[in-house]
């Protein structure tokens, strides 16, 4: 008897559902402000399933934690004498505005608790939402360069496109001096990545550093990417050299979120 | 037993109802809407699963002929539709479903069946808002259009309600 009064409710259940997915469906196809609030939606809902699944994974990976935690701070330590030593060196030097440039960054740790490598169009998910300062339109950097750019934030996380997404490029510099260009994934591999547009007067040599050029408002400038090797000309007016990026994707785990403190500022100037 | 004729009322409401939709547009503070009343009305012998149906084809047969978001009032009146039952039990009571008869405004009072019909329409304007909003309307501003939106929708569907649910022992 009770069975027989479950099951219809069930199935009603059902095609409400059905029917609530497909009103969502067309609503997101046909207005474009209800489909950013829907993928805003989907990705906050991810961020927290995936944040609290990957909670319980990490406590049985703990030993391992503190193992990359402490190689972390080690890296950092060694970063903050560097770091040190270079602002000793621009007291003394007048053109010390790197430093000053790097300044207008907020920079927040997070860690990353799911990200896809697989597919072309991969994203990573920080355990860091707008309650703990993350913002919308931020980098996600490593000390081994550019990792991503935070697409939309929830209270506790945010959901953030990879590099390695097909529509994502980066303003990047050959050398701390030469021609800047757009740095995109290869699309193939994890340390793979191609410099395009590379003007022909600006002459490399294989194995030169890439860095970030500092034009983008999401990145400061200089951060290391990665080694130049081949190149090809492309239409007889550009170079597109293929790039060894430092940062190996299949092991990250913490990042820094960096965003710029002017850009809203600067954003007003744009058309 | 409904008339045989509800049916027909349900199109000619339908078709007032695109009226409204395309003509109707007084302030972006109101929604005028008949629907929640149609499908809150519609006889109680139409299963759940048929109401859920006929209450997205209606909303997305408004969205599609009048100027509006395709898809919005078809996500809105579904959930009418799935809480129909409950809210004829909540306000009408058991009975209702054991004697296969629908409610009216002379057998269950005027009372009873204007605070189902406020209660249809503000579970449609919740949802309305809600998505038409998409996160970006202050909350004032949508509180203000639930709370007069409500006020003028379920007036008029009051006005109307005597047409679908008619005294059948007149």
């Amino acid at each position: 008897m009770r069975s027989r009064k479950v099951i219809p409710r069930l199935i009603s259940l059902a095609i409400f559902i059905v029917l609530e997915i497909a009103s969502l469906q067309l609503l997101s196809r046909n207005a474009n402000l209800q489909r950013l609030w829907l993928s805003r939606g989907a990705h906050g809902f991810m961020g927290t399933v995936w944040g609290s699944t990957q909670r319980v994974q990490n406590f049985f990976s703990l030993s391992k934690t503190n193992k990359e935690l402490s190689l972390e701070n080690a890296a950092l330590l060694k970063d903050l004498m560097e770091t040190r030593e270079a602002l000793r060196r621009a007291h003394t030097d007048t053109l010390g505005t790197v430093l000053q440039q790097e300044a207008g960054f907020v920079v927040i740790p997070a860690e990353v608790v799911k990200m896809s490598r697989n597919t072309q169009h991969n994203y990573l998910i920080l355990n860091r939402g707008y309650e703990d300062g993350i913002q919308e339109k931020s980098g996600i950097i490593t000390r081994n360069g550019v990792v991503g750019m935070i697409d939309a934030v929830s209270a506790h996380h945010a959901y953030a496109f990879s590099f390695q997404h097909a529509d994502i490029s980066i303003s990047a510099r050959l050398g701390l001096e030469g021609g800047t260009g757009l740095l995109v994934w290869d699309g193939v591999g994890s340390r793979g990545a191609i410099l395009k547009e590379i003007p022909l007067q600006y002459k490399y040599n294989p194995g030169d550093t890439v860095y970030t050029s500092g034009h983008s408002l999401l990145f400061p400038p200089d951060i290391p990417l990665g080694v130049a090797g081949d190149s090809r000309i492309i239409n007889g007016a550009t170079n597109e050299i293929t790039v060894t990026l430092f940062q190996d994707f299949s092991a990250i785990r913490y990042v820094s979120v960096v965003h710029n403190t002017a850009f809203d500022e600067i954003e007003e100037f744009l058309p | 037993m409904k008339k045989p004729g509800f049916w027909l009322i349900y199109l000619f409401l339908l078709v007032a109802q695109l009226l409204l939709s395309t003509y109707a547009n007084f302030s972006p503070y109101v929604i005028v809407t008949l629907l929640p009343v149609m499908v809150l009305c519609m006889p109680i012998r139409v299963i759940t699963y048929a109401s859920l149906v006929i209450a997205f084809a209606t909303g997305l047969t408004v969205d599609f002929l009048s100027e509006g978001l395709l898809g919005l009032n078809a996500l809105a009146l579904v959930p009418v539709a799935f809480a129909r039952n409950a809210t004829i039990r909540l306000f009408f009571g058991e009975e209702l479903f054991a004697r296969e008869e629908d409610f009216s405004i002379h057998r269950s009072g005027f009372g009873k069946v204007a605070m189902a019909v406020v209660f249809s329409v503000a579970i449609f304007l919740v949802v309305y808002i809600w998505a038409d909003g998409a996160g970006t309307r202050p909350f004032a501003f949508n509180a203000i259009r639930f709370a007069v939106s409500l006020a003028v929708s379920s007036g008029l569907s009051l006005l109307v309600v005597n047409l679908l649910a008619p005294d059948s022992r007149k």
